[in-house]
C-alpha cells in the first residue's frame, strides 16, 4: 500500500464495488438466468421433474459392484450401491462415489485422434489385416469382461495372440501368488476367499482387506460381522505387518514382524500351537525353531506363545496378503499362512478358507498376468514380434514398474492403438487414440471374481448418452473386423455391442435357479438391465481339499532383498487413488485414513529413526533403490518398524489430466525386476537408502486435514 | 492521489457527482428488478399460447408434468412436431422457422422459464392440481396470451394468502398449509 492509496481507501472502493455488484445482480432468483432445453424426444419412462434411476456396474476397479445411478434430465447426478446386488448389497466405496468425476472430468478425450471415426476404424481394420495374426496383440485391464470375451473370440478365431490382462491392483494383491499357493496346497488353483465375518480369531499377515484388496466391500462387510456378529462373540483380530496399515489400525494386536518373515512366524505359531495341543508335531510345522524365528522376525518369543494359545480354544483364520506376498519368498509366505488354517481345520467351513465361486459364464479360474508374464510380453514387444498393439482399460506405462521397460518397448511397436477414456501416460505414447466411452456411458458385463458365495454376472448399461465423440471399443472392433473381412468378419458376426451382449447372455436363459428367467432374449436382456446383472441362487464357493496340508511340506525360506540400502521398503496401495483415481479431485481431497495427507506423496519414517537421521516432518528426502530414486516429503509415523520405511502408490502421474499430473511421485519407479516363486513382482523385496535433500520450509509441505499447505501451490507446477 | 479524490468528493461538486452515481446505480437496480418481472425473450418470438388454446389443446397435453410432479415441464420437440409436421404453414412460416430449424437440426430450443420461484422454495404442481386448483388460478388467462407472462408477482405473500384462504375455518388444515416447512424444507 502506498501513501496515496491506503488500505482503508482500498477497502472502501472494494466495498462500493461489491455493493454495486450485489444490487445489480441480486434482484432475481438464480434460475431466472437458466435456460431450459427440453428433450428432442422424451423417453417414455421419463417424467419431467422426476429422477430416473439406472442399474449398472462400477468400472472404477474390477470387483464388479452394482450401482444404481440417479439421473435427471439426461445427466448422472449421484451413484449409490445397488441394494439387490449380491456382492455389495447397496454399498459403494469412495471410488464408486467418485466415478461421476470421471464422467464429468474436464480432461476426458473428446474424440478420436484421427479426426473422424471412419478413418479411425479404417486404421484398426488395417492393423488387423496388414499384420500376421501372431503380430497383433491386445493388452487389456481387469475390467470389463465382455470386451475381454469379444477380443478372446476374435483372437481364437483368427489366430491372433490371446489378450493379456494386467492391472496394478492385481500386482499389489499378488493374485498369481494366491492362486499358485492354493494350487500347491490344495491341488486346485483359484482365488482364495476368507470368510472373516464368521471367524472367531483372524490372523492377517499383511492383508489390507479393509483398504483395497481383491474386493474391499465384502471384506469390509465381513469385518462388521467379525466385530459384531449376531450369533457369536466379538472376534479377535491380529495383524502382522511391518508398517501399520489402515486395516492394521483396526486390529486388537499389531505385531510388527520384520518384512519377509511372515511365513516363518506363521509356521512358528503353528509349531507352538501344536505343542500346546499335544500329540505328534505336524510335519508342516516341524521344520522351524520358534526361538530362532522370534529372533529373526524381531518379536518376543513370549508374544508368539501368547498368539499360539489362541488356537487352543478358538478357530483361527489366517490370511496372507499385502506386502507379505510381494517379498522374494512371497509364495512360501502364502503357503505357510494358508497352512496355518489346517490347525483349525477350517477349509471350506464357515469362518474359514474357500476358493471363490466361478461366475456364471466362466468355466475355469483365470487371473491377470503376473509381472513375470508381463516381462515376457514386453520382451516380445522389444524383439519386434508384436507389430500392432491395442491397449484398453489399463495404463501400463504408469502401472508397470518403470524398470520393466514398457515405455521403451512401446517405441518398438509399429502401431500402438489406445482406447483410453482419459489422456493417460500410455495414450500419450500411442499412434492412435480412439477413446472409449466412460463406464457410465457403456454397455457390458463383469464377472464377479470374489467376495460373494453365488455366481454373479454384473451387468452394465449406459446411464447417460455419451457426452463426447467417443465410441464403444467393442463397436469399433466389430465394425473394423467386418471392414477387414474374411475370418475377422466371421469371428464377430454382430451388428453392434448390444447384439454381442445379447448373444452371450442368451446362454444363461435356460439355467436353473437364476435370479430371474425370461421367455425370450429381449425380455432377458431387459431384466438384465433392470436388475443390474444376473446371478444364480446356488452356493458356489469351492471347499478346498486341505487334507494333505498338515503332513505337507512348506519351505520356510529367508527373504532376499535387492539393493544396498539399510531400510526395508513397504509400498502400499492408496485405497482411494490406486492406479486410476488420481484424476478425481474428490479422491485427491479425501485424507489418507492413517496420515490424513491429501494431494501428495509421503515417506513414512519411524520418529526414532528420523531423530537419528536428523529428519523432521516435511523435510524432503530422496529414497534410493537399485532401480531408481524418488523424492518426497517425510511423514513421521510412529506405527512403523524403525528399520522400515513406507510409501503409498497412487500419485506421480506425468499425464492423466490436470488433477493428477505432476503431483507426488510413483514408488513403482523404485521397483527392480525381481519375482517371487509365483512370478508376481517382489515389490517389497528390496532395501533402500534415504538421503536428506532439504529441510522443511515454513508454509511448504504436506497438506493434511488441519493444514492445506501445498494443495494448490503444487498444482501450479511449483517445485519446492 | 486517492486521498485527494476522496477530499474532492466532500466538495459540493463532488457531492453532486456522488448523487448522480447513486441515482445511476439505483435506477439500474430498479430496472434490473423491473426486468425480472417482464416476460423474457423466448426462442420462438411471439409464441402464441392463445392460438394453441383456441384449437382446444388442454394445458396438460403440452405440460403433463403438472399433474404428476413438481415441474410442469416444457414439451419435447417431438411433441411439437407431431402436430406441426401436419400443418402446411410450418414449412414456410418465418415465425415457425425456429421450431423447424431446431427439429430438423436436432438442436434444442432454449426456453426461458417465466413462472419460477426461488431455489429455496420447494414448489410442487401435483399437490395443487390434486387440491382442485386450475391452471388459470395461478397462471392467469393463458387463452388470451402470446408469450406467457405472470399475471401477478409470485412472491410468498401471494402464496400464503391463497393457502390461508383455502384453509377457511379448518384449523388443522391451516396449520398444515401455513407451516414454514410446507414449502421451505
Amino acid at each position: 500500500m502506498t501513501e496515496q492509496f491506503s488500505r482503508r481507501d482500498f477497502l472502501k472502493l472494494a466495498g462500493l464495488g461489491a455493493a454495486t455488484t450485489a444490487i445489480l445482480t441480486g434482484c432475481g432468483p438464480a434460475s431466472r438466468y437458466v435456460k431450459r432445453e427440453p428433450y428432442q424426444q422424451m423417453p417414455e419412462y421419463n417424467s419431467v421433474g422426476q429422477s430416473t434411476y439406472y442399474a449398472t456396474t462400477c468400472r472404477e476397479c474390477a470387483a464388479g459392484c452394482g450401482l444404481v445411478v440417479r439421473t435427471y434430465q439426461g445427466r448422472a447426478i449421484k451413484t449409490e450401491g445397488n441394494a439387490n446386488h449380491p456382492l455389495n448389497l447397496g454399498k459403494t466405496c469412495a471410488r464408486g462415489q467418485a466415478t461421476l468425476q470421471g464422467l464429468y472430468n474436464p480432461d476426458r478425450v473428446q474424440g478420436p485422434s484421427t479426426g473422424d471415426w471412419d478413418s479411425a476404424i479404417q486404421s484398426v481394420a488395417d492393423a488387423l489385416k496388414n499384420y500376421k495374426p501372431s503380430e497383433v496383440a491386445f493388452l487389456m485391464g481387469m475390467a470389463p469382461d465382455h470386451l475381454f470375451d469379444l477380443v478372446s473370440d476374435l483372437a481364437s478365431a483368427t489366430g491372433m495372440n490371446a489378450p493379456v490382462r494386467y492391472g496394478a491392483l492385481g500386482m499389489f494383491e499378488a493374485r498369481a501368488t494366491l492362486s499358485k499357493a492354493a494350487e500347491n496346497l490344495f491341488g486346485q488353483a483359484g482365488l482364495p476367499w476368507f470368510d472373516i465375518g464368521k471367524a472367531q480369531v483372524v490372523f492377517s499377515f499383511g492383508a489390507n482387506f479393509l483398504e483395497t484388496w481383491l474386493s474391499p466391500l465384502p471384506y469390509t462387510r465381513g469385518f462388521v460381522g467379525l466385530r459384531e456378529g449376531e450369533t457369536k462373540l466379538r472376534a479377535t483380530f491380529v495383524q502382522f505387518e511391518a508398517r501399520m496399515s489402515a486395516t492394521g489400525a483396526k486390529a486388537d494386536h499389531w505385531v510388527p514382524v520384520r518384512p519377509g518373515t511372515e511365513g516363518l512366524v506363521a509356521l512358528a505359531i503353528g509349531n507352538l500351537a501344536s505343542e500346546l495341543r499335544g500329540g505328534a508335531m505336524p510335519r508342516v510345522f516341524s521344520s522351524v525353531n520358534p526361538a530362532e524365528v522370534a529372533e529373526a522376525a524381531g518379536v518376543e518369543l513370549e508374544a508368539l506363545h501368547h498368539l499360539a494359545e489362541m488356537f487352543v480354544n478358538s478357530n483361527v483364520l489366517a490370511i496372507p496378503g499385502g506386502a507379505a506376498l510381494g517379498q522374494s519368498n512371497g509364495l512360501e509366505i502364502a503357503e505357510a499362512v494358508l497352512a496355518l488354517n489346517a490347525l483349525s481345520d477350517n477349509f471350506g467351513k464357515p469362518g474359514g478358507v474357500y476358493l471363490s465361486a466361478l461366475a456364471p459364464n466362466q468355466t475355469e479360474y483365470s487371473r491377470p498376468a503376473s509381472a513375470e508374464e508381463m516381462i515376457a510380453f514386453v520382451e516380445k514387444m522389444k524383439s519386434g514380434a508384436i507389430k500392432a498393439l491395442f491397449v484398453h482399460g489399463v495404463n501400463p506405462v504408469f502401472e508397470l514398474p518403470a524398470s520393466l521397460g514398457f515405455k521403451e518397448a512401446l517405441g518398438k511397436v509399429e502401431e500402438v492403438i489406445s482406447f483410453a477414456t482419459f489422456p493417460d501416460e500410455t495414450a500419450a505414447e500411442a499412434k492412435y487414440l480412439l477413446p472409449d466411452h466412460h463406464g457410465l456411458e457403456s454397455w457390458g458385463y463383469q464377472r464377479v471374481a470374489t467376495g460373494v458365495s453365488l455366481p454373479v454376472l454384473s451387468g452394465a448399461q449406459p446411464v447417460v448418452a455419451p457426452f463426447y465423440d467417443t465410441r464403444a471399443t467393442a463397436d469399433v472392433l466389430i465394425t473394423a473386423a467386418q471392414l477387414a473381412g474374411g475370418k475377422f468378419a466371421e469371428a464377430l458376426p454382430y451388428k453392434d455391442e448390444v447384439e454381442f451382449l445379447q448373444t452371450k447372455l442368451s446362454a444363461l436363459m435356460g439355467e436353473a435357479n437364476g435370479s430371474f428367467s425370461a421367455p425370450d432374449a429381449a425380455t432377458f436382456m431387459a431384466y438384465f438391465q433392470q436388475y443390474g446383472g444376473w446371478f444364480k441362487n446356488a452356493e458356489a464357493l469351492v471347499a478346498p481339499d486341505g487334507s494333505g496340508v498338515l503332513n505337507g511340506n512348506v519351505r520356510a525360506t529367508e527373504p532376499e532383498f535387492a539393493g544396498e540400502g539399510e531400510f526395508f521398503f513397504v509400498p502400499f496401495v492408496s485405497p482411494t487413488l490406486a492406479e486410476a483415481g488420481a484424476n478425481k479431485p474428490w479422491l485427491q481431497e479425501l485424507p489418507d485414513s492413517t496420515t490424513t495427507v491429501m494431494w501428495n506423496t509421503w515417506v513414512e519414517i519411524n520418529p526414532e529413526t528420523a531423530h537419528e537421521l536428523g529428519l523432521h516432518n516435511d523435510d524432503r528426502v530422496k529414497v534410493i533403490s537399485e532401480a531408481g530414486e524418488v523424492e518426497a516429503y517425510v511423514y513421521l509415523y510412529p506405527a512403523i518398524r524403525p528399520d522400515t520405511i513406507a510409501m503409498p502408490f497412487g500419485q506421480g502421474h506425468t499425464a492423466y489430466g490436470r488433477y493428477a499430473e505432476n503431483r507426488g511421485v510413483n514408488p513403482a519407479d523404485l521397483f527392480g525386476v525381481h519375482f517371487n516363486g509365483a512370478g508376481d513382482l517382489a515389490f517389497a523385496g528390496m532395501k533402500v537408502k534415504i538421503e536428506k535433500v532439504s529441510s522443511a520450509v515454513s508454509g511448504v509441505g504436506l497438506s493434511r486435514m488441519e493444514s492445506r499447505i501445498g494443495v494448490y501451490g503444487e498444482a501450479l507446477g511449483e517445485e519446492h | 492521489m486517492i486521498k485527494k479524490f476522496f477530499d474532492w468528493l466532500k466538495q459540493p461538486l463532488g457531492l453532486i457527482a456522488v448523487g448522480i452515481v447513486f441515482l445511476a446505480v439505483f435506477s439500474a437496480a430498479a430496472y434490473g428488478l423491473y426486468t425480472t418481472q417482464q416476460a423474457p425473450e423466448q426462442p420462438v418470438p411471439g409464441f402464441p399460447h392463445k392460438t394453441h388454446v383456441a384449437f382446444g389443446i388442454q394445458c396438460l397435453y403440452c405440460h403433463p408434468g403438472a399433474s404428476k410432479g413438481p415441474a410442469a415441464g416444457i414439451p419435447s420437440q417431438a411433441k411439437c412436431w407431431a402436430c406441426h409436421n401436419q400443418i402446411v404453414k410450418t414449412q414456410d412460416s418465418a415465425l415457425l422457422a425456429p421450431l423447424k430449424d431446431a427439429v430438423l437440426s436436432g438442436r434444442s430450443l432454449e426456453w426461458v422459464p417465466v413462472a419460477i420461484v426461488p431455489d429455496f422454495v420447494q414448489f410442487n404442481h401435483r399437490a395443487h392440481i390434486a387440491a382442485g386448483k386450475n391452471c388459470e388460478d395461478c397462471h392467469g388467462d393463458v387463452s388470451q396470451m402470446g408469450i406467457y407472462e405472470n399475471p401477478q408477482v409470485m412472491n410468498m405473500g401471494w402464496c400464503l394468502n391463497c393457502h390461508i384462504e383455502s384453509a377457511g375455518d379448518d384449523q388443522e388444515k391451516l396449520i398444515k398449509l401455513a407451516d414454514c416447512g410446507t414449502c421451505h424444507y
